[in-house]
């Protein structure tokens, strides 16, 4: 066997947890068998144990309920506050957000601030419901990301302007992927800050009704931090 | 009740005792059915059982005609003989009688 048809096989096998692996591999190579015929094999158990992850409730609320929707709302509001800015700060002004481009300095701050807990609450909420489909979550995140920014014509703002969203979100993810839970305190904390955010931007009238959506994984949260921790470090879908 | 496959894939796992593991219950299922039987079929019906609680399987240790890789080793639960018992006693019973078996 070649050394290119060996690696290709075993650089299939880390489509497989370490442990599967380990055991396909050895037992690959104590049954003698071809490259062809391992590669085959490795890939149809990683597809198997792909697809009985979705067999679960929640790769689908991750993914399609929290991932995707949360994203387009973020973009928005990321847009909103990049005219928000450019409104305050030059000349050039950015009509097409209304309401949440037509604020002051304080409500742009509520804002930032807003999107900022928003995006990490999402990020931490998708990847603690479902963690090995993170990938899966990633990229219906990343299709609107790449759809809006070839659609985006604004000359007077940058396209990055759409992405504001993405850093704390990353962070979010990065903490649901540590195995200590958030506490239940700071859970209650984050969640009772952004809805009275969000209740003084409404009142303002600075807030999309479509916004309201992201009390969801807000909630969410808040019932992941009362989870027993065994659950949440052993939740594996 | 189990299914026709998780009933092969624990006889073969008790037939073996301690012996058993991944390759050695493929060969044995292979053998038996005269069938092609797929990693990914063994590996996902044995999460299946270990779930349920039929089956008990640990990483082993590693050989040298294994590349230095280490086996999944398994063990027949009481509830998988439970299990696997009642399986063969449902053929037994429903096979009474048919043409093809002695009667």
């Amino acid at each position: 066997m070649t050394v290119a048809a060996r690696s290709l096989v075993e650089l299939a096998a880390r489509l497989l947890g370490p442990d599967d692996r380990e055991a396909v591999l050895g037992d690959w190579a104590e049954a003698g068998q071809g490259p062809w015929r391992g590669l085959v094999e490795i890939l149809g158990l990683a597809i198997r144990r792909e697809t009985t992850l979705w067999n679960n409730w929640r790769p689908w609320l991750a993914a399609f309920g929290m991932a995707w929707p949360c994203t387009l709302l973020l973009m928005g509001v990321s847009f909103s506050i990049g005219c928000t800015y450019q409104r305050l700060a030059g000349p050039t002004a950015c009509a097409k957000c209304s309401p949440t481009g037509q604020e002051e300095s304080l409500l742009l701050l509520c804002h930032v601030v807003l999107l900022i807990t928003w995006s990490w609450i999402v990020g931490f909420v998708v990847g603690s419901v479902s963690r090995r489909t993170l990938w899966v979550s990633g990229v219906l995140c990343l299709i609107p990301c790449v759809y809006c920014l070839s659609l985006f014509h604004e000359t007077s703002l940058s396209r990055l302007c759409l992405l504001l969203f993405l850093p704390p979100a990353i962070l979010g993810v990065r903490h649901s992927l540590r195995i200590t839970p958030i506490k239940p305190g700071a859970a209650i904390v984050l969640a009772a800050a952004v809805t009275v955010l969000m209740f003084f931007a409404w009142r303002s009238r600075a807030l999309w009704v479509p916004n309201w959506a992201l009390m969801a994984p807000v909630g969410y949260m808040v019932l992941l931090a009362w989870r027993p921790a065994r659950q949440v470090a052993g939740r594996g879908a | 009740m189990l299914g026709e496959f998780e009933y092969l894939l624990i006889t073969a796992a008790a037939g073996l005792g301690d012996d058993a593991y991944g390759a050695s219950i493929r060969d044995e299922i292979e053998a038996a059915t005269g069938r092609k039987c797929s990693v990914g079929a063994l590996y996902t019906t044995m999460d299946r059982l270990e779930k349920k609680g039929l089956l008990k399987t640990w990483m082993g240790e590693a050989t040298p005609e294994r590349g230095g890789r280490a086996k999944r080793m398994v063990r027949v639960t009481p509830k998988g003989v439970q299990a696997a018992r009642a399986f063969y006693d449902v053929i037994m019973s429903v096979s009474r009688g048919v043409s093809w078996v002695a009667n």
